[in-house]
């Protein structure tokens, strides 16, 4: 043995180990790069109005039609936002002019009594923060002299697209102090079981400045359950995939529901076609015409799946449209069910290829057994050749599945790209879902990667979505390596 | 058993006529039902090459191969992305061929067959089943960001290097084993040390298996969109190509991402160009096919074992 054998040698088990570690590797990135979903924070927006006794029942403080409205929304709680614009109060002289009611939002001081009449925070700016952080937004509400009822409407209402109920903390709107002399019952009311609200309190005057800062002393808080770990996770079994709202949602069901759909009905489709093609070239077909159809076949798998989208896009969609569209009120050709159609193109030359190399190593002898009992072709095919076969068959329409799942062209371009969750409880509704626009895991992340900023917690929803895959797509072909060991890989 | 008892019977001499005809029309039924579906499902799916070849076929012309696009895509050839396809697929082969022939031939010579070798085969087997878009975020997290080489032709390369890597090592590991033992053991007889074995005997028999397998995986994995969307692509290509070792660190047009992003963008590009590009990725692809069908064959007649 040489010297430079030796290095030879060590080169081969070094690259070997590095091979079979990529796995491990690949997965090891994705998870970390995922992590920056973890980074998420947990924006909140409330907005608190005063409105007259009189108000019209529609008036609601989302709709700002009064200057005394204040955006409550997610800040520091520490006091001051970098962003935070500190205005000064308004006086009575001036509030006469142009509003009777107001309410300010004031940054919490842990004594009331300190709390300046004079100034006041709007918050119009969403400054998100970690779901463990408790924070308190305090509001301050007063009347002007020339207010003419005895009470006055508080009124609360979420900022547009919030949803309270998802939100990883219990949000309490509180009555800190009553003004002295008034009498009022304290309260605590929890926004997500009243998510908008009225509630009807006696009015207090400011007749000077001084006095604006003893009115009412209203508190929302946002007082955390969580950590911002489990909010997110908790984030991505929601049922709405939208990342570029103000409050971004990324619950991945609906996703994983077309993507899993999809699948299903590809493979329902593919595998028969696919046993039978295999089963024809490997037990029917005479040798002179397997040798003609088995590269056929190769060659058919290796048409670029970008291709057959376009393909699909061209041709499958526009016929399925005229076809049956009007019968299931089909929007357009790109749906759910088209895509499963074109996914099955994508699996049959998969599926029938493995099949094949599957029934390959059913012993001839058993064939020659069933044969000399005098059994029949289909006979032997149905009693000797596919149940001997059958692991190995599970295995291929496995790996066929997994090939579906994470295929992203044909998804992209015939899906129609709506992130909308499909119906399963009723026939109809199912029937419905599938003729509408939807969009799976693998589309998601490749036409989204092309519009987030890098390292931004949508970024990391993404590789959250891509870990996902990952593990259905490797699970299932352990499964598959698993039951059809000796059928599919000899090894 | 209790079937083939019950069929035993049946085709014995005592069994009627009818009960004979019924088996052979059952027979026929099922072989017949089975070489329709065959022969649907195959000609439905190579029907897909046909329309392809009859819709681009009148499209593609000399100068529209070998024109860059005119009028923001609007006209003219796709010459920037079938090179960049070009650079795409040596680039990656450049790089896989060493390390995958390498992983390859440890797996059949190397790893023996335990517990090890076992998990070493799930792994690449995971690795060999795991969607391209994954590839490509991959790609993006480590060549582009982490090692800061940008959307390049360089992280393309390397992303798709990775994706064809398993094909690679399944081949060569199958290449290799084909290689009948009595040539091991005539080289062991002449007293070869294991290195010399594999230099002079296992890998100049197994080469024409390795490299077709290497082709063919690099030519699927050229026709592949998400890895290139996630780590080389670009749209807009003018016939002012970068030149010179520029090309690494640039990105670069190429063939499926012209018909992905040409999608994403909304019908900018005519049918006609799609149908002309759609069908040179096919030619593309089918060609190395075509070419690797035919030297698997050739080799085939050659060899006397």
């Amino acid at each position: 043995m040489r010297w430079w054998e030796g290095i030879a040698h060590a080169t081969v088990y070094v690259t070997g180990i590095a091979v079979s570690l990529a796995v491990l590797i690949m997965f090891y990135y994705i998870a970390r790069e995922s992590s920056y979903a973890f980074r998420q924070s947990f924006s909140w927006g409330y907005r608190l109005a005063l409105l007259p006794a009189d108000a019209d029942p529609s008036v609601t403080p989302n709709s700002a039609p009064y200057s005394s409205l204040v955006a409550v929304n997610a800040e520091g709680a520490d006091g001051l936002d970098e962003r935070e614009e500190a205005l000064t109060a308004p006086t009575i002289e001036q509030m006469q002019n142009e509003s009777a009611l107001l309410a300010t939002a004031t940054p919490l001081v842990s004594d009331p009594s300190q709390i300046r009449g004079d100034e006041l925070y709007r918050d119009d700016w969403r400054a998100p923060q970690p779901a463990e952080k408790e924070r308190r937004i305090l509001v301050l509400g007063y009347a002007a002299p020339s207010y003419p009822h005895r009470f006055m409407y508080l009124a609360w209402e979420p900022d547009h697209s919030f949803d309270p109920q998802l939100a990883p903390y219990r949000l309490l709107l509180r009555l800190v102090r009553a003004p002295q002399g008034v009498a009022v019952q304290p309260f605590e009311i929890d926004l997500k079981r009243h998510p908008t609200g009225r509630l009807l309190l006696p009015v207090w005057v400011a007749r000077t400045d001084s006095e604006r800062a003893q009115g009412y002393l209203f508190e929302v808080a946002a007082v955390p359950y969580t950590t911002t770990f489990w909010a997110t996770l908790r984030g991505l079994i929601g049922t709405e995939w939208a990342p570029t709202l103000i409050y971004p949602r990324y619950g991945m069901l609906p996703l994983l529901t077309a993507t899993t759909l999809m699948s299903l009905l590809a493979m329902l489709l593919a595998t028969p076609l696919g046993v039978a093609t295999a089963i024809y070239l490997s037990e029917i077909a005479s040798p002179r015409t397997r040798e003609w159809l088995k590269p056929a076949l190769e060659l058919i798998a290796s048409v670029p799946s970008v291709v057959l989208g376009y393909f699909g896009l061209m041709f499958v969609a526009p016929s399925l449209q005229h076809g049956i569209g009007q019968a299931l009120e089909m929007q357009s050709g790109r749906n759910l069910l088209t895509t499963s159609i074109v996914l099955a193109f994508l699996a049959i030359p998969v599926v029938a290829s493995v099949t094949e190399d599957v029934l390959k190593t059913v012993p001839e002898s058993l064939r020659e057994s069933a044969i000399a009992l005098g059994l029949s072709s289909s006979e032997i095919l149905w009693k000797v050749v596919l149940p001997t076969a059958r692991a190995g068959i599970v295995a291929a329409v496995l790996i066929g599945a997994a090939r579906v799942y994470g295929e992203t062209m044909i998804v992209w371009i015939l899906s129609g790209g709506t992130a909308a969750m499909p119906a399963l409880h009723t026939p109809s509704a199912f029937l419905s879902s599938l003729v509408n626009s939807t969009r799976g895991i693998p589309d998601t992340i490749a036409i989204e990667m092309g519009n987030v900023t890098f390292e931004s917690v949508h970024y990391g929803y993404l590789f959250l979505l891509g870990l996902v895959l990952f593990c259905v797509t490797v699970v299932a072909n352990l499964i598959a390596l698993r039951i059809g060991r000796r059928q599919v890989w000899r090894v | 058993m209790e079937s083939v008892t019950e069929n035993l019977l049946v085709t014995s001499r005592t069994s009627s006529t009818s009960r004979r005809l019924w088996r052979k029309l059952k027979d026929a039924f099922f072989i017949g039902a089975l070489r329709v579906i065959a022969i649907v499902s195959i000609a439905s799916v190579l029907a897909i090459i046909g329309v392809i070849i009859v819709k681009g076929l009148p499209v593609i012309s000399w100068s529209f191969l070998t024109s860059p696009p005119q009028e923001g895509m609007t006209a003219g050839g796709i010459y920037p992305m079938i090179r960049g396809s070009l650079l795409l697929m040596v680039g990656t082969l450049i790089i896989v061929l060493p390390i995958g022939v390498l992983g390859g031939i440890f797996l059949a010579e190397y790893a023996g067959n335990n517990l090890f070798s076992r998990v070493i085969h799930a792994s690449i087997v995971s690795l060999a089943g795991t969607p391209s878009v994954i590839f490509g975020l991959f790609g993006l997290a480590v060549f582009v960001i982490m090692m800061k080489m940008g959307v390049s032709l360089m992280a393309g390369c390397l992303t798709l290097a990775l994706f064809t890597l398993p094909s690679v090592v399944f081949t060569t590991e199958n290449a290799i084993r084909s290689v009948p033992e009595s040539f091991i053991e005539a080289g062991m007889a002449l007293g070869l040390s294991r290195w010399q074995i594999m230099w002079k005997i296992v890998l100049p028999n197994a080469l024409p298996g390795i490299l077709t397998g290497v082709v063919l995986s690099t030519g699927r994995a050229a026709g592949e969109a998400p890895p290139i969307l996630l780590t080389a692509g670009i749209y807009y290509a003018t016939g002012n190509l970068p030149k010179g070792w520029d090309i690494l660190k640039q990105p670069v047009a190429n063939l499926p991402y012209h018909l992905a992003e040409g999608y994403r963008q909304g019908g900018v590009i005519p049918e006609e160009i799609v149908w002309g590009t759609c069908l040179t990725l096919m030619l593309f692809v089918l060609s190395l096919n075509i070419w690797a069908i035919m030297v698997r064959l050739g080799v085939r007649r050659k060899q006397r074992w």
